[in-house]
């Protein structure tokens, strides 16, 4: 594809910069990076669609070559572009320049091994040495801004890799002292200076000479990279932050040049500093920061050297001069600014912070330099606002905030006036026109009066609640200031109920020293007066914020005269909020008679249901319970929607919880009672649980369906609970019981866990035959026996006895179903089985080892379970 | 110290996105920095449509402040500073330093050379004081001989090119456009080596030095027992030195009459090359004592080759120019008002324009007037409920004029008739307009013999003076009214 014309790169270019991120994600996208080095070379395009072009990509190398490859390949087509210039003055020279450095350090690609950086590095040092590069590189009148430029492009190579300069240091050194532009050559050499000595330092080496004149940084015909850190981690900040800066002199410190090596230094900052007036303003106070910073803790560098600078700079009105001077003082302290040093530039300031001649912005700006004045001996926490020790009332009369101000000049004002009511409590101040706490309190009354008014615009009630959350954070513990202010607002809302959502949101923010009063102050403000005007809602919005249980009739009065004019749904539904905030702090009779009504009287379902529903709440949950059950979960993250939010309390409270089982269920030993058989079990709890309820599920429904059970409440500590489960089974068999727990906590939460199964066993269906009468035992025994075939089953089992024999064996597990006993030798063993099975037992003739048993049933799906329990018996011993 | 990123925006309230981006510049290099030092707490820098809607939210420019909103209503969310945070894309960008002026809002981004969290405090951020530097550098080549909206335009299209010489790389080499303007036509021009940057080149041509001294005067006047009136003189002294030579030397010397009031708060340009410590020390913030120095103010300077403000002062004349009271009288359903002008004798009593703005707000338009005038004339904006008494180019020879009348309001029109936050109840002021030309409160004038000019060639030297008001209130004396301090 040919070059695009003049008129297409315009629209391409404007569509590109309407947004980035949607041309790139067009089909023209990918091309643009290419299109635009190949038409840099076109002969057809004029200069100034070059300029574009290349503007452009100073400003997106990023969206046009993402990547270090691609970034790489830009800027050795750039570079190769420049030298195919022809050799006449042209625009695109210095901007071809621009244009590679930031593709370079854009795209990541600079580095040692990158060729474009190899190319790049020398043909800068070479510009900025005014060095002779032939004709390719322009004319002779183009030599001086292309030398600024290279220094510039130098510049923001080694911030972006600190210590790529430092072998240049003597390069630089020796051209500021002969030729070449001044000030691009001071900034360059101040940073290359300031970060070859924090490299070296970190390294633990020395200067090495670097600052002598001659070396240079190509050793070999290659650049030496030798002092480049690997990897962005290194990249210094040019001026780091004040508290963070202890780090910095530690590492600083490491270095401890040689007293030969500290001259040079020195020598090199003070050639700096004398020509600093030759620099633009901006320009002077960045080499401060750059020089302040670097000499911050160097052994044997006395700060002094900036003292002939502080007068002319503190003279000046430049807001970047002032505030290098501040970065002076944070940098040296003591060393530099005695205290008589700080406290002129502390007039200073506070005269710059409201000199009539300079614009807001800048006042504001002093205001906040004011109160986080890096003093000599501070005095407050580091990093928080405060007024300096030196800055006395007197200073300040000119500071006071006053209704004439710009909001935030007048909140930047007010907060200096809260910090010196706060020390005026402390000492009473003399000889001053009014008290500070006097201006305070006037400012608040006159803000609250211009909040008051009908018709004005938000910004001014959100000023005066602004500047009361100030006032309430700063002097929490001034009653004498909080109390006119609560009865102001009071007076406010009063006036303008409308801005009851910004009360809301004070109340919300504050402490209790202003909140709870303001509260009460509030809601006596809205029950006073029932109504039925436009402000209602506003009333209710209130309410339903300050409303809790003291006071509650004066309430609930005003809400039943406030029921009959709810007519809408939000009304009502701004009525129910205040109910569902009464029932939160605890409800009462009168309520519930309100819910009631409300329940009948409003118009809207919806608002007929909540009150139902709040109603039986009340009636159904005790206080707490109640409390948990309206309050936002504290497990939900909370949302937004105040809907949501609402749901989810409820969610929380009335669903029930999945929890670890709060209790320890066993089986205990059998008692034979009753007609079915009944199973023992002991309940363990392991934490307070209220309204325990277990149920109980049988497997394969070989019983009937359990009932539950029920108990009040278990403690842990205490002793196990007994609890009688009566069984029921279908078929004599015995099975697994699915055991769920469902439980209140004590806060209120109605949990559910799933508890270990419990094994029901064979022999703990075993129930008795009634007693036959004395004597006809036998004869009992004899014609169950025979009763039980055809339809049964009979069989004879081993069963093993233990080294006791016989006679304990029966005792201990058969003892109650025993009909005929002729001990040791022989026992009839008649067993029922519900429903309705029989089980019948000959033990005859033991021997050593065991006793062979015949067994009958009338019912042969017993045989196998009857044979594994006598087989098990020995070992359940 | 660099710059993330420059935007100029104008505010177009009433239209649907109430702003347009005019102009902004990104620095890739700068932000590869910002990602590295900001680390987790990196937010890139938005598109200009998002950057656009979420700045005026936070202005408060957006023409929707209807209802109450957290995010930005909340008592919490105090700024106290040009400096905001802006949430964006769920993120918050911060610092964006931003200002309003003349319906065009001035933001940056300056490069923050740590993490952001927490927020380091703003004044160990280098970026901070530079990045207002620039704005305010666009800000005066964008309005400076500005007229109109061709000419803003003209500007506005210069800036790109502008920004490319004084901000290649985000760290501004020179917050004077006009001299990066300079700059680029004097490029072809072989510098000698000492060339200060702030100077494009050297002036050729006959030598001349132009010294202009403005001073303005304000007060609040409240006519009461308990609330002390304030004056205060803010003046400018604005140099133009055409001479011959890489740095000429000049020394002016503001001197004062014997009965002066001394010059206070001296703010100086940074082309000074030393201030007398009797100079700095000079301040209003101390209580005057008859020891305070009162001159000669020399002022030793380099002067760059454009018009520059050699120094502000400001000074504490012992009286008003014009002392007045302001009487309003609500009777029934009109106004009673009542005025009184006294010109103290020691002013020069030969004005350019003087004249008393009364304005009546938050009220109707004005449906009935009736006044007598002891001197001058009135003028009636019925609609605007708005008087204007043109006092003339002298007062009488009794240095005392007055003015009393009563005013009939109709029903107001919000529309037409402003709101004003200050003007409740009976709270009203009037406001005098008036300027004399060679003329200055304090005295304060620089004499030509003491002009020292270090150059080749004996240059002209021609001063001017004059005194304007500014902000020169009578407060309503029947009412409340705001106080200021200092």
């Amino acid at each position: 594809m040919g070059p695009l014309s003049r008129e297409a790169w315009a629209q391409r270019l404007a569509a590109f910069r309407t947004s980035p991120s949607a041309f790139m994600a067009g089909p023209e996208g990918e091309d643009l990076g290419r299109d635009l080095l190949s038409d840099l070379r076109s002969e057809k395009l004029s200069e100034q669609t070059k300029v574009s072009l290349l503007v452009l990509s100073l400003e997106y190398p990023v969206q046009l070559w993402p990547d270090a490859p691609a970034a790489e390949v830009a800027a050795t087509s750039l570079l190769d572009t420049l030298v195919l210039l022809p050799p006449r003055l042209s625009a695109l020279r210095r901007l071809l320049l621009l244009a590679a450095t930031t593709a370079l350090v854009a795209g990541g690609a600079l580095g040692p091994t990158s060729g474009a950086s190899c190319r790049l590095l020398p043909l800068l040092l070479g510009l900025a040495s005014g060095s002779d590069l032939g004709p390719g590189f322009g004319p002779t009148s183009e030599q001086r801004s292309l030398q600024a430029t290279a220094c510039e492009c130098l510049r923001e190579l080694e911030s972006c890799k600190p210590g790529l300069l430092g072998g240049a240091l003597g390069v630089l050194r020796g051209l500021l002292g002969q030729a070449g532009p001044v000030q691009p050559l001071s900034l360059l050499l101040a940073l290359a200076l300031r970060n070859t000595l924090v490299v070296q330092s970190q390294a633990g080496a020395g200067l090495r000479g670097l600052l002598m004149a001659g070396a240079s940084p190509t050793r070999g015909g290659s650049w030496d990279w030798s002092l480049v850190e690997e990897g962005d981690a290194h990249l210094q900040p040019q001026a780091p932050s004040w508290p963070a800066a202890e780090e910095g002199e530690r590492g600083l410190a490491a270095l401890e040049p040689s007293p030969e090596e500290a001259r040079e230094l020195r020598a090199a900052v003070a050639q700096l500093l004398d020509t600093t007036y030759l620099l633009t303003p901006v320009a002077q106070a960045q080499l401060l920061w750059l020089l302040g910073w670097a000499l911050r803790g160097l052994q044997g560098q006395p700060p002094a050297l900036f003292k002939p600078q502080l007068v002319r700079l503190l003279g000046t009105a430049q807001l970047t001069l002032l505030h290098a001077v501040l970065a002076l003082k944070a940098a040296f302290g003591e060393a530099l600014f005695t205290a008589q040093d700080e406290a002129l530039l502390l007039r200073r300031l506070t005269l710059a912070a409201q000199h009539p001649a300079l614009p807001l912005p800048t006042h504001l700006f002093y205001l906040h330099c004011l109160l986080s004045f890096p003093e000599n001996w501070p005095l407050g926490l580091e990093g928080e606002e405060a007024a300096p020790l030196l800055l006395r009332p007197q200073l300040c009369h000119g500071l006071l905030p006053s209704l004439l101000h710009d909001p935030m000049a007048l909140l930047a004002r007010l907060h200096l006036l809260c910090l010196l009511c706060a020390e005026d409590e402390e000492e009473e101040e003399k000889g001053l026109v009014q008290s500070p706490r006097g201006s305070l309190e006037e400012l608040m009354a006159g803000l609250q009066q211009r909040a008051a008014l009908d018709q004005g615009p938000r910004a001014l009630a959100t000023l005066c609640f602004q500047a009361s959350y100030l006032v309430a954070r700063c002097l929490a513990g001034q009653p004498m200031v909080l109390t006119p202010l609560i009865h102001g607002l009071a007076q406010l809302y009063r006036a303008r109920p409308v801005l009851a959502p910004h009360f809301v949101d004070l109340l919300d923010q504050v402490g209790p020293e202003l909140g709870e009063p303001l509260r009460v102050l509030l809601r006596q403000e809205v029950v006073s007066r029932p109504g039925r005007d436009e402000a209602l809602r506003w009333h209710l919005q209130m309410l339903a914020k300050v409303a809790d249980g003291s006071a509650q009739s004066a309430t609930l009065s005003f809400l039943q005269a406030a029921a009959a004019h709810c007519t809408g749904w939000d009304l009502q539904q701004a009525l129910l909020r205040v109910c569902r905030a009464l029932l939160q702090a605890g409800g009462g009779d009168g309520l519930a008679d309100l819910l009631q009504a409300l329940a009948r009287q409003l118009e809207d379902p919806d608002g007929r249901d909540h009150a139902r529903l709040y109603y039986i709440l009340l009636a159904h949950l005790a206080g707490p319970k109640l409390g948990v059950a309206l309050a936002p979960s504290l497990t939900a993250p909370a949302l937004a929607s105040s809907l949501v939010a609402e749901n989810q309390g409820f969610a929380a409270a009335l669903m029930v919880q999945e929890a670890p089982a709060p209790i320890r269920l066993s089986v205990g030993s059998r008692e034979i009672k009753g007609p079915l058989p009944v199973l023992q079990l002991q309940v363990e709890a392991l934490e307070p649980i209220y309204s325990l309820e277990l149920r109980f599920r049988v497997e394969g429904q070989i019983y009937a369906p359990l009932e539950s059970v029920h108990m009040p409440c278990l403690c842990p500590g205490r002793p196990a609970r007994r609890l009688l489960l009566p069984l029921q089974p279908r078929r004599p068999a015995p099975a697994q019981l699915d055991v769920h727990a469902l439980y209140t906590t004590p806060s209120g939460l109605t949990c559910h866990a799933h508890l270990p199964p419990l094994t029901v066993n064979f022999s703990d269906l075993f129930l008795p035959f009634p007693h036959p009468p004395e004597g006809a035992g036998p004869g009992f025994f004899e014609e169950l026996w025979h009763s039980c075939l055809p339809e049964g089953a009979e069989s004879r089992v081993w069963c093993p006895l233990g080294p006791q024999g016989l006679k304990p064996l029966v005792s201990h597990h058969l003892e109650p179903f025993v009909v005929v006993a002729q001990p040791p030798t022989s026992y009839c063993v008649a067993i029922r089985l519900p429903p309705n099975s029989r089980l019948l037992l000959r033990l005859e003739a033991a021997q050593q080892d065991g006793v062979p048993v015949a067994l009958r049933t009338d019912d042969w799906a017993v045989l196998p379970l009857a044979g594994d329990y006598l087989r098990g018996l020995s070992a359940a011993v | 110290m660099a710059q993330r990123a420059v935007w100029l925006i104008s505010h177009e309230p009433r239209t649907a996105l109430c702003g347009t981006v005019r102009f902004s510049r990104r620095y890739p290099t700068v932000e590869k920095r910002a990602r590295v030092f900001n680390g987790a707490s990196y937010v890139s820098i938005p598109e200009d449509g998002p950057f656009l809607k979420a700045l005026l939210f936070e202005l408060r420019l957006l023409d929707n402040d209807k209802d109450f909103v957290e995010s930005r209503d909340s008592c919490s969310r105090i700024n106290k500073t040009s400096i905001y945070r802006l949430p964006i894309g769920g993120e918050e960008l911060w610092p964006v330093v931003a200002f309003l002026k003349s319906g065009m809002i001035y933001a940056c981004v300056p490069l923050v050379e740590q993490t952001l969290s927490p927020r380091p405090p703003l004044i160990s951020i280098s970026g901070i004081s530079q990045g207002f530097e620039l704005l305010f550098g666009i800000q005066d080549f964008l309005y400076s001989g500005q007229k109109n909206d061709t000419e803003l335009s003209t500007k506005l299209s210069q800036l790109p090119d502008l920004l490319l010489q004084a901000c290649p790389f985000g760290t501004i080499l020179d917050a004077n456009l006009q001299n990066s303007l300079d700059n680029i036509h004097f490029a072809s021009v072989t510098q000698p080596q000492k060339q200060p940057a702030w100077k494009a080149g050297t002036y050729k041509g006959k030598p001349q030095v132009f010294i202009s001294i403005t001073e303005k005067v304000k007060s609040m006047q409240y006519d009461k027992q308990d609330i002390a009136d304030t004056w205060q003189v803010v003046g400018t002294v604005t140099c133009k030195c055409d001479l011959e030579g890489i740095m000429p030397n000049v020394t002016i010397s503001l001197s004062l009459p014997t009965n002066g009031s001394p010059l206070q708060d001296v703010l100086v340009h940074p082309c000074v090359t030393s201030l007398d410590s009797a100079i700095l020390t000079s301040s209003s913030i101390d209580a005057m004592d008859d020891s305070a120095f009162s001159g000669p103010y020399k002022f030793p300077f380099t002067p760059p080759l454009e018009s520059f403000n050699l120094c502000y002062y400001t000074s504490q004349v012992p009286v008003p120019p014009i002392l007045g009271f302001y009487q309003v009288k609500e009777e029934e359903t009109q106004l009673r008002i009542t005025i009184n002008l006294k010109l103290h004798e020691s002013v020069k009593n030969n004005f350019e324009f003087c004249e008393a703005h009364i304005p009546f707000y938050n009220r109707g338009p004005i449906t009935h007037l009736e006044y007598k005038v002891s001197f001058g004339q009135l003028e009636v904006f019925k609609e605007k409920s708005f008087l204007v008494w043109i006092i003339g180019q002298k007062f009488p020879k009794s240095m005392e004029i007055n003015l009393s009348g009563t005013v009939t309001f109709g029903a107001m029109n919000h529309e037409k008739q402003p709101f004003d936050p200050i003007c409740i109840g009976g709270t009203a002021y009037l406001k005098l307009h008036f300027r004399i030309l060679d003329y200055t409160l304090t005295g304060c004038y620089a004499d030509q013999h003491s002009v020292q000019v270090f150059a080749s060639g004996k240059p002209k030297i021609s001063a001017h003076r004059k005194l304007i008001s500014s902000d020169y209130y009578i407060w309503n004396s029947k009412a409340p009214a705001p106080v200021t301090y200092g």
